[in-house]
């Protein structure tokens, strides 16, 4: 009776195996399962939340965890879970909305200034340079100084940060790629430059500026937590894992779960993008560093 | 001239455009505000009387060019300027809060490296069990939050164990043991983050290094394996770590902005964090620009020991 449920069971767990390879570990799939849980938590909020984010209830003030609050009620009586939920929601698209944005600023720059090089190239990279030349956190405040406080600033403010770090890699790669003979054969053939920078370089040169963009979504969401707990980002009474933190603090040592909860959600948020990117990297590099 | 003379003299002389590029983007940071920065700053039940003599103390009714060329002047002669609010020259209070900030960031990076290199050593030299320990640590110290790790910190030592106090400061001089019982938290939070990277850096770099033909070369000979890890290995190791090193201090003095607001650590950051909050704008601009001078200097500094620790760059850069 046994052999067939061994013999059923075998390709199983090899289709697993083979998954686990494909996205570069282990680790990695464990990291693209928590993306994939918390993406659709945020998405669905407003359907799965047990509360109302924003209802005060004055019978649940610090209240405990329980039953019907797993994450225990804040300051206000408002239900923390529900609040971490709907915090994922501003997390979530301020990090993927600077990540896109740095994207859409930087490859552009980076593919040009590494295809035509010589003077373009420094045009283009030195001002892009000048950006490293400031810490990234120090530049993000900086700039909402100027602006003013708000989750939209903070996401531009982001954006600005990982700027310079997608222009570099997208250049990096442009270098290498543009000496392959593929592109030779392509000008051979009578392409023109425009149509061999976009159909041949740019495809083959967005690799490892896709793996770091994975990396930095968990760090800008980091980054969008404490700008918010510093009181430069989202602004109250939006539910954001920043100000929730900050908020925590005041109640620490009588309700610690209004702090605990929130800061590992974040926590888990961070690890789950930088165990894809590691398990991305991988992928790309092999014999790499990237452990 | 010697090759590394040159490379030091060709290194001092390219931090000067850098300088110069940051201090036109501080310069132009309050005129860049939306509307009419005066007016935010004085907000909106302003007199017009009003407005109009603090902008001229700003020198905001000059020419642009005439502003920035009297700005640079004086801070050519150390006048960062004056805070709005309390009317105090700048210099003095930023030569007030600097040191506090400095000690903060060397003393993380101190532990960070006292905690990141042995590591980093051992992963790459011990089994798998360390390198799977080693690695689950990095992960997790760059995944957490540092400011949350600097609350629970606080709970776990302030909150429940009563061991060491939640925030504030005492200086150094003058009572150096409360000085540190007030700092051991801030810096463990800024520290936790920095060791990893550095714990990684070092094992990838002595990875590399150990795989290389004269370590294979050394072990022939009959050298132990604790001189080739030590005297051999990691000396060539060392340029990756001092790059990790040299960046990781620019994170560290942004991270100082949220642990210093954390732990109430009268610093450049916090100070900057309060000026944002209060658009007191002069004191943001010199705060930033006193941080990012700063920043400039470390970079310099880690490129000139580059050039200590493998003269063939030095030379390289000649050419």
């Amino acid at each position: 009776m046994t052999a067939p449920s061994l013999a059923a069971a075998r390709p199983r767990a090899s289709l697993v195996r083979r998954l686990v390879r494909r996205v570069g570990g282990w680790e990695a799939l464990v990291g693209i399962v928590i993306v994939a849980v918390l993406v659709t938590l945020a998405v669905l909020a407003p359907l799965v939340a047990p509360h109302d984010p924003e209802a005060i209830d004055s019978a649940r003030i610090l209240g405990r965890p329980d039953l019907g609050h797993p994450f225990g009620s804040d300051a206000l009586g408002r239900d923390v879970l529900t609040r971490v939920l709907f915090a994922y929601r501003v997390s979530l698209s301020v990090a993927l909305g600077s990540v896109a944005l740095a994207f859409a600023v930087g490859a552009p720059i980076g593919l040009v200034a590494g295809f035509r090089g010589g003077w373009v190239d420094g045009l283009l990279m030195r001002p892009i340079d000048l950006l490293l030349a400031l810490p990234a956190l120090l530049l993000a405040v900086a700039l909402i100084a100027i602006v003013g406080p708000g989750a939209l600033v903070a996401l531009v403010a982001i954006a600005v940060i990982y700027l310079p770090i997608i222009a570099r890699l997208v250049r990096s790669a442009v270098l290498v790629v543009k000496a392959q003979p593929y592109v030779d054969g392509a000008r051979a053939h009578g392409a023109s430059e425009p149509s061999i920078m976009l159909r041949h370089v740019l495809p083959n040169s967005l690799g490892p500026a896709l793996v770091q963009a994975t990396v930095l979504t968990g760090f800008a969401i980091q980054i969008e937590a404490a700008l918010s707990f510093l009181g430069l980002g989202a602004q109250p009474p939006t539910a954001s894992l920043g100000i929730m933190l900050n908020e925590g603090r005041d109640v620490l040592t009588l309700a610690p779960w209004v702090e605990i909860f929130p800061g590992l959600a974040l926590a888990i948020t961070v690890l789950g993008f930088n165990l894809v990117g590691d398990g991305l990297r991988r992928r790309l590099d092999p014999r790499g560093m990237a452990r | 001239m010697s090759p590394r003379f040159g490379y030091l003299v060709r290194r001092l002389l390219l931090t000067i455009p850098v300088l110069l590029a940051m201090s036109v983007f501080v310069f132009l940071m309050i005129r860049l505000v939306p509307g009419d920065p005066v007016r935010t700053m004085l907000g909106f039940r302003a007199t017009d009387e009003n407005v109009a003599t603090i902008r001229a103390a700003l020198g905001l009714d000059r020419p642009l060019a005439d502003q920035y060329l009297a700005w640079l002047g004086a801070l050519l002669h150390g006048d960062l300027g004056q805070d709005f609010v309390s009317k105090a020259p700048l210099t003095t209070l930023l030569s007030q809060r600097l040191p506090v900030t400095l000690e903060l960031t060397i003393l993380a990076m101190a532990v960070a490296l006292i905690v990141g290199l042995p590591l980093g050593v051992l992963a790459a030299t011990r089994g798998r069990w360390t390198g799977r320990l080693t690695s689950g640590f990095v992960v997790a110290a760059i995944s957490v939050p540092d400011f949350w790790l600097g609350i629970m910190l606080v709970l776990l030592f302030a909150g429940t164990f009563h061991l060491l106090p939640p925030s504030g400061y005492k200086p150094l001089v003058g009572d150096p043991v409360a000085n540190l019982r007030y700092m051991i938290l801030p810096v463990l939070t800024l520290a936790s983050g920095e060791a990893a990277y550095i714990l990684r850096t070092t094992r990838g770099a002595m990875d590399s290094t150990l795989g290389s033909p004269f370590i294979l070369f050394l072990r022939a000979k009959g050298l132990s394996e604790r001189e080739i890890t030590f005297r051999h290995a990691l000396r060539n190791a060392a340029v990756p770590i001092v790059t990790v090193v040299g960046i990781q201090f620019g994170v560290l003095l942004g991270g100082a902005i949220v642990v210093e607001s954390l732990f109430a650590l009268p610093g450049v950051g916090r100070l900057i964090v309060t000026a944002v909050n209060q658009r007191n704008y002069p004191v943001v601009q010199a705060g930033v620009l006193v941080v990012a001078a700063l920043f400039i200097l470390v970079n310099l500094l880690t490129d000139l020991v580059y050039g200590v620790l493998d003269p063939r760059l030095a030379e390289g850069g000649e050419t």
